[in-house]
């Protein structure tokens, strides 16, 4: 057992620098920082579009809401290694020329996270009492003008926590990059593994230990901030969040 | 100002609101009563369209507000409209100050130092123009209420609606409210207002309506009602409240 560990030292201490950023400057950027800067930007610009989904799936147009609702439903039907693959085979047939694994693993989770979170801003604009909607729209805002000035904010507020927690999620999904070679951490990890072929336990023990230090530590982030969006909503909101049952963006007859 | 033909409204198959025919005139305040489910609140919240009618016209300084029209008109139509909800609905992500200021800013697009100035007039009205910076989740019940009361006066609204404006406060909140309301009416200011405070509409009402089932049974001055209601069902609502 004490052995394993001293394995599992030694091999930080020969390969981080692969494990950090991969084969960088001699190649792509991999490693950890591939793996974050992955997630990251999936989440930074799967938000826009979710936020977009949801409005759509709450619009009072059928135009928008049924294409919507009909993408959301696919892409949380599938596995998120279908997409991967639809995305690995369509993009080049669609562009015309062959694209990296990170840019087609990106794509893929701009997609996947998009339709995921947008079910989170939906949550979370529901959640708001009917009546704010109402009393915007009452002042003489449109639909979107009330979105945008009153609902918004304060669900996009509210959903700060399951935000972090999808990022998380996102963290873990990239591993499955490694199926169209995106030079993430496990890849590294794969590498390491080939090189020195008799240590796969030290080796794979290795990359869940980073990966659970790197998800608890931003699992525990969520809680934490959680904890402080819960205090400061009991200090100055109105009407608690659990109390608002019927749904804000039911009131759309008309924009 | 406020004229209603034949209205009629159904949710489902329930009957809401039956051929209503009324009219508010300028500078009058019409106190809506009857028991709970008496289609009150629903009336009040078709003048500002917040509820549509199946049947009938209803005409808002001239407008028909029911008509279909283009969602730019309904919304400055609606913004010349002041409601004032039961739960204050006040935004709790902005400011006193930014909730009062938030209509006339984006949707009537008026000058920042303009409408401030006219903000901060208002809550002085109300009496709490030291809460301007202060959050919705700062402030009392009553004091919410009022700033509700400034934030629909902020558009210079000619005519008001309040529907139930004390229900939703503790009791010793709902005089400072109704101090506010009274004030309005003795400016001039055209009113509706669905409520259960009895002393409050027979001293401010210019006229009672008495709702229930969804029908108007009954409009008379306040010194009629309360004292020779003529409809059988105002006289045995009136007797139940006497007797608590």
């Amino acid at each position: 057992m004490i052995m394993d560990i001293l394995d599992i030292l030694d091999i930080v201490r020969d390969n981080w620098i692969l494990l950090l950023i991969g084969q960088y400057p001699n190649g792509p950027l991999g490693g950890i920082a591939c793996t974050l800067i992955l997630s990251l930007l999936g989440i930074v610009l799967a938000f826009p579009l979710s936020v977009l989904l949801a409005l759509a799936r709450l619009s009072p147009w059928r135009l928008l809401r049924w294409p919507a609702t009909t993408l959301v439903y696919i892409v949380r039907g599938v596995p998120l290694l279908m997409v991967i693959l639809w995305v690995y085979f369509l993009v080049p047939l669609l562009i015309g020329h062959s694209v990296s694994g990170f840019v087609t693993m990106l794509c893929t989770l701009v997609i996947y996270e998009g339709a995921y979170l947008s079910e989170v801003v939906r949550a979370g604009i529901e959640a708001l009492p009917r009546g704010q909607m109402e009393a915007a729209r009452a002042l003489g805002l449109s639909h979107l003008g009330a979105m945008r000035l009153v609902i918004l904010p304060q669900a996009l507020y509210n959903m700060l926590p399951s935000l972090l927690s999808q990022f998380v999620a996102t963290i873990k999904e990239t591993t499955l990059g490694y199926v169209i070679n995106v030079p993430e951490l496990t890849f590294a990890a794969n590498q390491i593994n080939n090189q020195l072929l008799t240590k796969p336990f030290q080796v794979f023990a290795m990359l869940a230990l980073i990966y659970f230090v790197v998800c608890w530590a931003l699992t525990q982030g969520a809680h934490l901030l959680d904890r402080r969006i819960a205090r400061k909503r009991a200090g100055s909101s109105t009407v608690p969040v659990a109390q608002a049952l019927p749904s804000c963006a039911s009131l759309s007859a008309e924009a | 100002m406020i004229t209603f033909a034949n209205v009629n409204k159904w949710y489902g198959s329930y009957h809401a609101l039956v051929d209503i025919n009324a009219e508010v005139r300028k500078g009058e305040v019409v106190v809506l009563c009857g028991p709970s489910g008496s289609g009150k609140s629903t009336l009040i919240r078709t003048v500002n369209r917040l509820e549509e009618i199946k049947s009938g016209q209803l005409l808002f300084d001239g407008h028909d507000v029911q008509a279909s029209m283009p969602h730019q008109e309904l919304n400055r139509l609606r913004s010349r409209i002041g409601f004032v909800f039961q739960s204050f609905n006040l935004f709790p992500h902005l400011s006193v100050l930014d909730n009062v200021m938030l209509s006339p800013l984006h949707v009537r697009g008026e000058r920042r130092h303009v409408v401030r100035e006219r903000a901060l007039r208002l809550l002085d009205r109300v009496g709490l123009i030291s809460k301007a910076q202060h959050y919705p989740g700062q402030l009392s019940g009553g004091q919410q209420q009022r700033v509700a009361i400034a934030r629909a006066l902020a558009m210079e609204p000619p005519a008001m609606l309040f529907d139930e404006p004390t229900s939703a406060l503790d009791p010793e909140m709902v005089g400072e409210v109704l101090s506010v309301i009274r004030s309005l009416a003795d400016d001039g200011m055209t009113m509706m207002c669905v409520t259960h405070e009895m002393n409050f509409a027979r001293e401010v009402a210019d006229r009672i309506w008495f709702m229930d089932a969804g029908k108007i049974l009954e409009t008379a001055t306040p010194e009629d009602f309360f004292s020779r209601p003529q409809h059988p069902r105002a006289q045995r609502f009136l007797s139940d409240l006497r007797a608590h």
